[in-house]
């Protein structure tokens, strides 16, 4: 079989149990998963707040004789609310990618219609919004070491560029994703009878965003 | 992929070779799989079973010079890695793979690609953990690899990263398979087939796929934290740190103790279709046992903590956990009651399946007393770490889950190759296992209670432990010799087993519906279910095979297979592979080591993109 | 079933066999048994254990019963009619759920109790002692007498004794069967254990490491004397006391310095002043330790040692002793790495309670602890030998036989 999308829709067609495609369930389970790989990181980062025995730490500023010198809380609250912003809007667009779609053989007239139906416009955008995402996060990163904050630091360095790295991780494999259903869709472009495999995209990436919006709440937004 | 009862329009193209090596290194078939399991993880048991011969010959006389202490340590640590992740877990997944699709009347698992590629993770996985020995370096830090011990500041040899990275490559092949099977379960079920008709080892399979992808994260974490602390100089388990050694325990035991049920439900499984088999009975309280299942597997998420009673939790969280590990005991008695009943009132015979499966119930109630005496904690501080553990664990694990695949491979030996597992060897390898196993483990309670402590490699004359190891040590050698029939059994009976039709038991389910050994598309068309027992009940549209009647090919049928495929097994090696790089950094040889994880991460994700756009069939 | 009854009737044999050995295996003492209730904790532990086997052996008899009986009556008979298909019986499933729960409810209860009791605070006057696990060796510290000893507990009978438990480095276990624990010992954590030897004469008890801790687990044992109050006074009076240096001319007579410890002790009791350790004849058989020596160390036994060069030895700057060992009253043995030696000739044994503490022990461990215990800190110290962990002659030390004769000489004055 010669193109590989047919190859991806063919399971779609087969009668299941529940009505839903096999990818459909398998990818909840793998959610389900992915909540208990979250919390455990989660969870480690909660116990060993305020256990680190030097500096920097993250909301508290780190004087002699704990630390050689000052240390200012690290965590820079306003850039990542911007990041997080910006993780958020990205879910936004990828609701729109996966609607323009399942609407791909609609007739598209005014230009606002043509904006909005573009699957290839929206899936860009969401990963160009992942990928700023990342961008922050690369900077956040260096900025930290800058300020002296690296993974072998402290406990609070440890759990923290562990956690946040594994989020990171997770928000590039969605780019990856992302960029193959683009390349598809240029390819051959993308029809409603792809939604599926859209779909299945866009519940990954909800659940990353989601788990971020956990993290800037439990890591940066709580003392 | 056809589920539907419809035959599909058009004819398939090809038809897979069913000989051959190249066939076994493609095949995407889950029955072949299920068998590369078998064999794979029997093969492992016997690895696992001569560590454990040697330990027992250390432990026989007092002060024993049959190895070093580090030799020991290394024994011990890979006899409990590899029975509970390259033994019964695999051999549970042996029938997992081979059962499930057939007792829910499917032509295949929901992804066969994938169910290759779990196979083949866990087939490098365990080479690769194995590989240790021959460096010299094979884990030392016990199953349970307790931080700060396994450190690098504590084991700075490559023992403990074999042990890191072995666990985190099979993780990904117990993962992998446990998506592909609760999609299975939850959306291949043939017509009629409600979750409350399916079979009891479905039903447990399905539990324990639950449990897998729970679990399995959490110990993942616990082991990237080891990890990183060992490759990357994080501070998890860093002492000067202010670290916390009891944050492994916790992660480590939330992972622990969900995962005895991922080894004992299998074995319940696989005992509730045998002993109704042999009754002529149907399951006692099929609801209840389903029940009973998903209650053990809820609260087992909730009891951890009382693999810790020794570290000092206080009396509040000691109280809480030893009073919800009581609460287990009654779905587990429940269990063994309805076991019982299902025999009462039938005509029970006494084949080496039944026996086996007897066994289990005998046996694991045995296991279940002792669980209970240490689910109280000020009486589990005096059991803790000694011998009486070892006991009670291997009860479990031994006279549970072992008895319990044994059990499932007579009985099922006939469904996968169509003979019989002799029944007069059989019948030699139950006994003497049967003895083997409590002279073994039964002594262990006393040389427990006379203060033995676990993992110790020699201990004095006089201290009261004399006798009871000796006597351990003359069960293990009958044990060992045991199992020598069992394998020589299997390799006879394979060519030379008595002839079986395709339901040699008189049994109730799907599978026993098809021919053995069932053709490669499993059913030539799917049944209707309307009951739980459908070859006993005559009811549903349920084509019982004919002996005699020609088996057709898939292409006959026009039954669309899955290609053979090369692919998944070239994922799981590239993905060894770059675990594998990790070893160099330790050694500090860093090109190597940016080789292997980089060359790997290529190869994997090159061979991934090249099996995601292949067709299926 | 011809074929059958061959394997059964040896199982018959076998398990006779079996409970002959397990009858005999009752005649041997048990030394380390858990059930010898010479505590109010090993009490308390020992009601909830008549408990428990109580309730298990009802359950086990209960259940093995009802299932032997199964076997039997409906195994399957010729000409048998089909069985009825039953399904279940919902009030069989309801008795059989509630019985269990019932079971479990009577072991909660005092379970509980138990807990609380066990777990509660010491008293306030008990005797204060600090246990510290190292790899493989355990630390003593009685603060309340200002006394570090290792790997030998003395316990006074009928005083509660409250041990505060910590570690140098992994995880250890403390447990003494026949008297308590276990509990672990684990970095960045304080634990704490009590019980009152009340129920117990001059005796002496085994205690294990119990949580594995690397290569010499096994060999990571302890003594514990439970000896009458004025015994205990008197021992650690002595305890306290610096050792007494030999070569007075070399140093500024040490002993006459430090000789009064400021320490308050407990209980005066002039009778046995002269108490200074548990009799060796008195140390019953399964409190001697009897590891063979290693095959291939040899010691030139004709040798005798000269404590005052032995003292000298050990006290120079060149010395490796004193990098890891203390002796009270020499100023230049500091060190805390290793067991504190100011009283170790008082001591039954040596190396983690692997040896006896007698000459010939000492000489080969002092000569080669590498290969007396393995993976064991010290290093291999005697000329010419190979350190197993390097696999190569050690470049340490370098004692000759009567070099460690003289410092084995010195350290037996050590009393």
């Amino acid at each position: 079989m010669a193109n590989p999308a047919a190859a991806l829709e063919h399971h779609g067609h087969t009668p299941t149990t529940t009505g839903l495609d096999h990818r459909k369930v398998a990818i909840w389970a793998f959610i389900g998963s992915e909540c208990m790989l979250f919390a455990s990181l989660i969870s480690t980062y909660l116990i060993y707040k305020g256990r680190s025995v030097k500096g920097p730490f993250p909301h508290e500023v780190c004087s002699p004789p704990v630390c050689d010198t000052v240390m200012k809380p690290i965590l820079n609250i306003p850039v990542t609310s911007a990041s997080t912003f910006v993780l958020l809007v990205s879910s936004l667009a990828m609701v729109l990618a996966l609607a323009a779609v399942e609407n791909a053989d609609q007739p598209k007239h005014t230009l606002g219609e043509k904006i909005l139906g573009s699957s290839r416009l929206w899936l860009f955008m969401t990963a160009l919004l992942g990928t700023t995402f990342l961008g922050f996060q690369a900077f956040e990163f260096t900025s930290f070491v800058h300020e002296g904050l690296t993974i072998r630091t402290n406990l609070f360095g440890s759990s923290f560029f562990t956690l946040t790295g594994f989020h990171g991780a997770h928000v590039t494999a969605g780019v990856l994703w992302l960029l193959t259903l683009l390349a598809i869709d240029i390819r051959r472009g993308l029809k409603p009878k792809d939604a599926l495999i859209v779909d299945i995209a866009a519940l990954y990436w909800h659940f990353v965003d989601v788990v971020w919006i956990a993290i800037f709440t439990l890591v940066y937004l709580i003392h | 992929m056809a589920t539907t009862a419809a035959a599909p329009p058009y004819i398939a193209t090809h038809e897979p070779s069913r000989t051959g090596i190249w066939s076994w290194l493609t095949t995407v078939d889950h029955k072949r799989i299920g068998v590369l399991y078998l064999v794979t993880a029997l093969s492992f048991f016997l690895i696992g079973g001569l560590e454990a011969e040697i330990i027992r010959a250390q432990l026989m006389h007092p002060n024993g010079t049959v190895v070093s202490a580090d030799t020991f340590n290394q024994l011990f640590t890979m006899h409990g890695t590899t029975m509970i992740f390259l033994a019964i877990m695999p051999l549970s997944a042996a029938f997992f793979n081979f059962l499930v699709p057939l007792q829910i009347g499917a032509r295949d698992v929901a992804f066969p690609r994938l169910n290759a590629f779990s196979y083949w993770v866990f087939l490098f996985g365990g080479i690769f953990i194995n590989t240790s020995w021959l460096l010299g370096a094979a884990p030392d830090g016990g199953w349970f690899g307790y931080a700060p011990l396994t450190t690098m500041q504590f084991n700075p040899g490559l023992n403990i990263d074999f042990w890191v990275l072995g666990i985190q490559i099979l993780g990904v092949s117990s993962l992998a398979a446990a998506f592909n099977f609760i999609t299975t379960i939850i959306n291949m079920r043939a017509p009629g087939m409600h979750l409350m008709r399916m079979p009891m080892f479905t039903w447990m399979a399905f539990i324990v796929q639950f449990l897998l992808i729970l679990a399995f994260p959490v110990i993942t974490i616990a082991l990237v934290f080891l990890q990183f602390d060992r490759f990357f100089g994080t501070q998890f388990y860093e002492l000067a740190a202010g670290a916390d050694p009891l944050l492994w325990q916790h992660l480590f035991w939330i992972f622990g103790h969900p995962e005895v049920y991922i080894l004992i439900l299998p074995a319940f499984g696989l005992v509730s279709e045998v002993l109704p088999t042999f009754s002529g009975k149907p399951l006692f309280g099929y609801p209840v046992m389903v029940y009973s299942g998903m209650l053990i597997a809820f609260l087992g998420f909730g009891v951890w903590a009382h693999h810790m009673f020794a570290v000092g939790m206080g009396p509040i969280a000691d109280s809480v956990f030893g009073v919800t590990t009581l609460l287990i005991g009654i779905p587990t008695g429940v269990k063994i009651f309805n076991w019982i009943f299902t025999m009462w009132g039938g005509n029970v015979r006494y084949t080496v399946a039944c026996k086996f499966a007897i066994a289990l119930v005998a046996l694991f109630t045995i296991g279940g007393i002792s669980g209970v005496m240490h689910a109280s904690p000020p009486a589990d501080l005096q059991q803790t770490d000694s011998y009486f553990i070892v006991a009670h664990f291997h009860y479990v694990l031994f006279g549970g889950s072992m008895m319990g695949i044994f059990a499932g491979i007579y009985y099922y030996f006939p469904k996968m190759t169509g003979r019989f597992l002799s029944e007069k060897i059989g019948n030699w390898h139950f006994w003497l296992t049967f003895i083997g196993m409590n002279l073994t483990f039964f002594p262990m309670h006393f040389s427990g209670l006379a203060g033995m402590p676990r993992r110790i490699y020699r201990y004095d004359a006089g201290q009261g432990f004399d006798v009871y190891n000796l006597i351990s040590s003359y069960g293990a050698y009958l044990l060992g010799f045991a199992t020598l029939l069992f394998v020589w059994n299997l390799i006879r009976s394979r060519k030379h087993g008595g002839v079986a039709g395709h339901n040699p038991w008189n049994a109730p389910s799907l599978e026993w519906s098809i021919p053995s050994p069932p053709p490669d598309y499993n059913f030539a068309q799917i049944p209707t279910v309307t009951s739980r027992y459908p070859l006993w009940d005559h009811k549903g549209n349920v084509r019982e095979f004919h002996e005699g009647d020609a088996v057709k090919t898939a292409r006959e049928l026009g039954i669309p297979m899955p290609f053979p495929t090369i692919k998944p097994l070239f994922v799981a090696l590239f993905l060894t592979l770059m675990f594998s790089g990790l070893l160099f950094i330790h050694k500090n040889n860093w090109p190597m080591a940016y080789t292997f994880m980089f060359g790997g991460a290529a190869g994997m994700v090159i061979s991934l993109y090249s099996w995601l756009l292949s067709p299926l069939e | 079933m011809g074929t059958h009854s061959r394997p059964r009737r040896l199982t018959t044999a076998a398990l006779t066999a079996v409970l002959a050995v397990l009858l005999a295996a009752c005649a041997p003492a048990h030394p380390n048994s858990i059930f010898h209730n010479h505590t109010d904790f090993n009490r308390d532990v020992g009601h909830l254990f008549d408990l428990l086997i109580g309730l298990g052996s009802f359950v086990f008899l209960f259940v093995e019963t009802i299932l032997v009986i199964t076997l039997i009556r409906f195994r399957k008979r010729e000409g048998q009619p089909a069985p009825a298909q039953t399904h279940g019986n919902t009030r069989l499933e309801i008795l059989w759920t509630a019985i269990p729960a019932l079971i479990l409810a009577v072991i909660a209860v005092p379970t509980v109790r138990t807990i609380f009791k066990t777990e509660a605070p010491a008293a306030s006057d008990a005797l204060q002692v600090t246990v510290t696990g190292h790899q493989w060796w355990w630390q003593f510290d009685y603060p309340q007498y200002g006394i570090t000893t290792a790997n030998e507990l003395y316990l006074p009978i009928g005083r509660t004794v409250n041990f505060t438990l910590k570690t140098a480095d992994v995880i250890h276990s403390f447990w003494i069967p026949e008297l308590g624990g276990k509990r672990d010992l684990i970095s960045n954590h304080t634990n704490y254990l009590w019980f009152t030897p009340d129920s117990v004469g001059d005796d002496v008890f085994n205690g294990f490491c119990a949580e594995y801790c690397g290569t010499s687990h096994a060999n990571m044992r302890f003594k514990v004397f439970t000896v009458k109050p004025d015994e205990f006074a008197a021992w650690a009076r002595h305890e306290a006391e610096p050792a007494v240096a030999l070569d007075t001319a070399s140093k500024p007579a040490p002993a006459g310095k430090g000789a009064a410890p400021s320490m308050p002790v407990a209980q005066a009791a002039p009778t046995t002043a002269s108490f200074v350790s548990f009799p060796r004849t008195d140390i019953p058989k399964y409190a001697v330790p009897e590891t063979p020596i290693p095959a291939g160390l040899t010691f030139d036994q004709s040798l005798t040692g000269n404590a005052v060069a032995g003292e000298k030895l050990i006290s120079a700057p060149t010395s490796m002793c004193l990098a890891c060992h203390a002796i009270k009253g020499n100023p230049m043995m500091q060190g805390i790495v290793g067991p504190n030696l100011t009283h170790v000739a008082s001591r039954s044994t040596i190396a983690g309670g692997l040896y006896p503490n007698d000459k010939e022990h000492l000489e080969y461990w002092i000569k080669n602890a590498r290969v007396m215990k393995p993976g064991v800190a010290m290093y291999t110290l005697g000329a010419g030998q190979i350190d197993p962990m390097t696999g190569k002659p050690t470049d340490i030390g370098k004692l000759t036989d009567q070099q460690i004769a003289d410092i084995v000489a010195y350290l037996q004055t050590l009393k």
